[in-house]
């Protein structure tokens, strides 16, 4: 081999090295343009909410107070006022658990049942669709809510997006929000970085090791540019030779 | 059909090749650099962060916090924070910490906010320096409100960013995050702000890309014949031909054996004899012409055609890279194309 001349090295190895990675360009190609077309904002799902930034009341001194609370709660380490469905309510945080309490009577509401839960997600939902199933995800969580913390109630809409909203039982927030799109998103994103498995690593080793080939077939093939286009203007020069 | 795949692979990769070279080779540096480093993660001092506990003192009711603070809020968190129970108001504009026993504004200076990075980092170096922020710069830019900048003089030259309100850890930037924020850039191709891939730009050069994979990708089908994968038949199977090859500046016929059916112009080439060329058995440069004799002369392909004159072809002249070593036979090549024998 070491007496080829560079343009058949050149062209060999694209060739060869093209065999072996061209699929996964492809792939990086066709997932990166989905990536860069569809508007990352609209993937977060920032259209298919509303309501999101609700300002708090502050209860008056009619209200339950914090030191009624702390006595409560002795261990509290974090008393906040948060909104819920637009009404504020005391959401208290101790070294293992956590409460939503009502301001006024000093009821706990958590965890929040299905009702409420789809109460508070209808209240968030930007859409006029209907909803459909319900579910208390404790454990085993899908891939999209992987990395939040449990439980979270899942509510599905039955729009063209697939919408399912998660609802933290535990202190009525939205925790997070996915859709079709999202999901496509993912699962892109794990082609896009060869993490199957949580699609959230871009340091792992088949990753770098098609990078490397790859890279090394893209400047095999900037090089060969330098031989594709010489010649031709010589052509009829030498055909007469 | 092929050449004109071949022709377009060609002007496409002369168009944009440079930044498919820069889309491979950052997106090479990016999974090269360790998450851990790059957030930071890897110096942080976890130990004493775990939530305290509200200690028992007379404490500010949410009513009694001045209201300047309370107006607009979106929430409000009562947590203990540097050792002594606040308030934390978030609102749209940003944050504000009180004093959650009376009230009173808190904010982080110059001396709380090296405290706070040195109780944070847990890395090798000293603090360099302590610079104010008033705007987001490169390094902040996901967020507002004035900050403290501290410098350490460990290897990774860390800086960790303070917000000047509330004393909270913005960011911690080190080498490993400067450069992958770099390689990034170039990845997304977002010069100015380096956040945003959803840019006209980028979308023209991945849509312009695409064709130079999908011309590539039906490339390879032209480009490879079963002969290219020799390796994998049975051992000992292997079929030989033998070619004669004639320069009449060297004298002697020399005999090459080459494997049956693989390319003339590669197989020559990987036996030492050199045909002339300058695309090196593309079928662009059309010099790489040898003479067939009579017996054994193939049929012209497309190229040869175009590339060879039609008073050349009818006296047996192909182009060797368009031709595979099919049978036993003579080949006339350029003069001197093998160096004479002393």
């Amino acid at each position: 081999m070491l007496l080829l001349k560079s343009p058949v090295i050149a062209r060999t190895l694209h060739k060869w090295l093209g065999l072996f990675v061209g699929l996964q360009v492809l792939i990086w190609l066709g997932t990166g343009l989905y990536m860069v077309v569809v508007d990352i904002d609209f993937i977060h799902g920032d259209s298919l909410v509303r309501n999101m930034q609700k300002t708090v009341l502050v209860p008056d001194h009619s209200m339950l107070g914090i030191a009624s609370l702390r006595e409560q709660y002795q261990d509290a380490t974090k008393i906040s006022l948060r909104p819920v469905m637009g009404k504020t309510f005391y959401s208290v945080t101790t070294v293992d658990h956590r409460y939503l309490v009502d301001p006024k009577t000093g009821a706990v509401k958590s965890p929040l049942d299905e009702k409420t839960a789809r109460e508070i997600a209808r209240y968030h939902y930007a859409g006029e669709a209907q909803m459909s199933n319900a579910s208390l995800i404790s454990s085993s969580p899908p891939m999209e809510i992987q990395t939040r913390r449990l439980p979270l109630w899942r509510i599905d809409f039955n729009d063209r997006f697939a919408t399912s909203f998660y609802i933290d039982p535990y202190n009525g927030s939205l925790a997070t929000r996915r859709h079709l799109y999202w999901r496509i998103f993912d699962f892109f994103w794990a082609l896009h970085i060869m993490d199957y498995q949580d699609r959230s690593d871009a340091h792992n080793q088949l990753l770098i090791a098609a990078q490397i080939t790859g890279l090394t077939f893209g400047v095999t093939g900037l090089w060969l540019l330098f031989y594709s286009f010489s010649g031709r203007s010589r052509k009829k020069g030498d055909a007469v030779k | 059909m092929m050449q004109l795949l071949k022709k377009l692979h060609k002007w496409v990769g002369l168009l944009i090749g440079i930044q498919v070279i820069l889309w491979l080779l950052s997106g090479l540096v990016i999974s090269l650099l360790d998450p851990v480093k790059v957030s930071g993660r890897q110096w942080v001092n976890t130990t004493g962060t775990s939530p305290q506990i509200i200690v028992p003192v007379a404490l500010l009711e949410p009513a009694e916090l001045p209201a300047e603070y309370v107006k607009g809020a979106l929430g409000i968190d009562l947590t203990i924070r540097r050792g002594k129970p606040a308030y934390l108001i978030r609102r749209t504009g940003g944050e504000t910490l009180v004093n959650g026993v009376d009230g009173s504004l808190i904010t982080t200076g110059k001396a709380d906010a090296e405290q706070l990075a040195l109780q944070d980092f847990s890395g090798d170096g000293e603090v360099i320096s302590v610079e104010q922020g008033m705007a987001p710069d490169m390094e902040t830019r996901d967020h507002t409100g004035a900050y403290w900048r501290i410098n350490f003089a460990d290897k990774a030259n860390t800086a960790i960013y303070i917000a000047a309100s509330t004393g909270r850890i913005l960011e911690r930037r080190n080498s490993y995050w400067r450069v992958r924020d770099f390689f990034w850039m170039l990845h997304i191709m977002d010069y100015p702000g380096r956040q945003n891939f959803n840019h006209p730009l980028i979308i023209t050069v991945v849509l312009i890309a695409i064709w130079l994979g999908i011309s590539g990708f039906l490339l390879l089908f032209g480009s490879f014949n079963r002969h290219d994968f020799f390796f994998l038949r049975i051992p000992g199977k292997r079929d030989d031909v033998v070619i004669i090859l004639i320069d009449p500046m060297a004298g002697d016929p020399r005999p090459v054996v080459l494997r049956k059916g693989s390319n003339l112009f590669l197989s020559l080439a990987t036996h030492g004899v050199s045909l002339p060329s300058l695309c090196g058995g593309g079928g662009e440069c059309g010099k790489c012409r040898v003479r067939f004799e009579v017996t054994g002369l193939p049929e012209t392909k497309d190229l040869d055609l175009r590339l060879v004159p039609k008073r050349l072809r009818e006296k047996g002249y192909r182009l060797a890279c368009q031709h595979i070593a099919g049978n036993n036979i003579t080949l006339y090549l350029p003069e001197g194309t093998l160096a004479p024998l002393k």
